[in-house]
């Protein structure tokens, strides 16, 4: 079995889009992650849930875990309004994602490749490339079904 | 000078111009330049490693390396996010005053422990209080990375250059208490008053965002009370065994490293969490310094230097203390203040002798070490603190320039680097 037998469409986000919208969507169709395209649809990131996240977590919450424990309750609640209108170009780290290994395989990458690309990079998805184009991802979830059916 | 010597400063100032411009990384300019010196015979591992005087100093890289480890266990605690919402909930959400316990607080704070890991620990804090009393950062963050230079000076252990000179001039804890940190505190006071003109006169104070400081607790912030007051009497005790050096004589690399021992086997922390608090490039980078610097003492350019240096001073205590003070803080503003103090100590070592040795002498040292700390404030790059600093405003989305650091640094620099000329005068030279 090839990563092409195991592709899925899936929602992407431009730079340009707010993060709480790519919160939304994460959360509303339970998605795995996210994968962040530029403006000719070719994969930048691929945001496991938990990153997407973190591009919501303020800054100084991640530096210093101590500070998330003395905000208030009403405060906490609502720390994803304090987004406002921010879009993910703003929120993502500026350097350091080009140095880190994307997820990313071609079509004819097998189960184990995928499950050791997955394993490798900590990511729940991974982006399926055909000549630099985006054909479809694999998630965790298929990856694991097939591979238990099998 | 022989040619070997003319090849061996040559090492030095590729090496020093390499760190200064980071072209490359800082440790491997410093183990770069070493190894050439090794390489061409400029020094040797007897010398390297052996030497008192052209060699590594133990007692440096040991006191930092103890230090780490308190230092990383104790901030661990939470205790300095707890000091902070203190202070701010204290101030009563009054930008200025919350400017001034905040500036306080840091300058205290670096006076104990390392500059860098004192902004490390008070920034994000700043950012939250800041963030619920909307008041801009960047000046809150630009006066906690100056006063956390100003505070290290105080003391033997409050900033790297303060740690080179003991070991080098055989100073005591309680020398630096004596002779720096009186004006330390001076400095501090003079400088809240800068802040007010800085930055305090611009702020506006919102009562409905101040009552939305006192809903934070600080008492969350502390993770694990037993381990905070372990930490706490590890570190009262390593204090009070530096003050206590008249009498218990042990060196302050084998009461920090002590207090590091004690600290691993009467708490939780495990050796490997207190290995991993360790800065090694640091003190790699250190090493290596002093191996370079070591090559030049033993081809003979230090020498030759010093010379240079006491007969162009003669007799002229005076000229030559402000001289090394002005030269310092200039020099330090520009290049980083480890490697300067670590090449000038040698120098100075010998114009103190040339001045009599005695305690007049070493106002020199004094002179040394307020240029090298204060020079530091003058420009972004200056010290450690500001770069760390303006790394971590840029990462919070509210970068701060250059320039808006270094036109904040200049003012700050002059106004303290001033008012020590006339200390060291009153002080030492009448």
């Amino acid at each position: 079995m090839r990563a092409r037998d195991l592709l899925a469409d899936f929602p992407v986000v431009g730079l340009d889009s707010p993060v709480i919208d790519a919160a939304r969507l994460l959360a509303e169709q339970d998605l795995p992650g996210l994968i962040v395209v530029d403006h000719d649809g070719s994969p930048l990131a691929i945001l496991p849930g938990t990153e997407v996240l973190a591009l919501a977590v303020p800054a100084y919450c991640q530096d210093d875990p101590a500070l998330a424990r003395v905000v208030d309750e009403a405060h906490a609640d609502g720390f994803l309004r304090a987004l406002s209108g921010r879009t993910v170009r703003e929120c993502l780290p500026p350097r350091p994602r080009e140095l880190r290994e994307l997820p990313v395989a071609d079509p004819d990458a097998t189960v184990l490749e995928l499950a050791a690309l997955m394993a490798r990079t900590h990511s729940p998805l991974v982006a399926v490339l055909e000549q630099g184009r985006l054909a479809g991802v694999v998630t965790l979830q298929a990856l694991l079904e097939r591979a238990l059916a099998g | 000078m022989s040619v070997l010597a003319w090849v061996s400063v040559a090492v030095f100032l590729g090496a020093y111009a390499l760190i200064a411009t980071e072209k490359i990384h800082r440790v491997a300019a410093a183990l770069g330049g070493a190894g050439i010196m090794l390489a061409i015979h400029a020094t040797d591992a007897e010398a390297a490693f052996f030497s008192e005087h052209a060699g590594i100093d133990w007692n440096v890289v040991f006191l930092l390396l103890g230090m780490m480890v308190i230092v990383g266990v104790l901030k661990e605690t939470g205790v300095f996010e707890y000091l902070a919402i203190w202070a701010a909930k204290k101030a009563r959400g009054r930008p200025f005053r919350l400017m001034v316990l905040l500036v306080l607080i840091t300058a205290g704070a670096s006076a104990l422990l390392d500059n860098v890991t004192t902004v490390l620990l008070i920034a994000p804090v700043t950012f939250l209080v800041c963030e619920r009393l909307a008041l801009p950062v960047a000046p809150f963050l630009i006066a906690e990375a100056m006063a956390s230079n100003i505070g290290g000076a105080a003391t033997l252990v409050g900033d790297p250059p303060n740690i080179i000179i003991a070991s080098r001039a055989n100073l005591s804890f309680n020398d630096f208490l004596v002779h720096m940190a009186p004006m330390v505190i001076g400095l501090m006071v003079v400088f809240v008053g800068l802040c007010w003109l800085m930055f305090g006169r611009s702020f506006s104070y919102d009562p409905e965002r101040a009552a939305q400081i006192m809903a934070l607790d600080e008492r969350e912030a502390i993770a694990d009370r037993r381990l905070l007051w372990q930490s706490l009497a590890v570190l009262a005790l390593v204090m009070a065994a530096f003050v206590l050096h008249p009498v218990l004589h042990y060196e302050p690399s084998v009461v920090a490293i002590l207090g590091a021992g004690i600290l691993v086997a009467a708490t939780k922390v495990t050796t490997e969490q207190a290995i991993a608090e360790v800065e090694w490039p640091t003190l790699v980078f250190f090493a290596g310094l002093f191996v370079m610097v070591g090559a030049l003492v033993e081809t003979g350019v230090i020498g030759q230097l010093s010379q240079a240096a006491v007969d162009a001073t003669a007799g002229q205590l005076e000229l030559t203390t402000m001289g090394l003070l002005g030269a310092s803080a200039g020099l330090s503003a520009i290049v980083d203040n480890i490697p300067y103090v670590a090449t000038m100590s040698p120098i100075v070592e010998q114009l103190v002798q040339a001045n009599g040795g005695n305690e007049t002498a070493q106002v020199l040292w004094w002179s040394l070490a307020f240029g090298a700390d204060l020079g530091g404030n003058a420009t972004a790059v200056g010290a450690a603190a500001n770069v760390v600093v303006l790394g971590i405003a840029a990462r919070n989305r509210t970068p701060i320039s250059f320039w808006q650091f270094t036109k904040y640094g200049l003012i700050v620099t002059v106004v303290t680097v001033t008012l020590v000329a006339p200390y060291l005068w009153l002080r030492y030279l009448m």
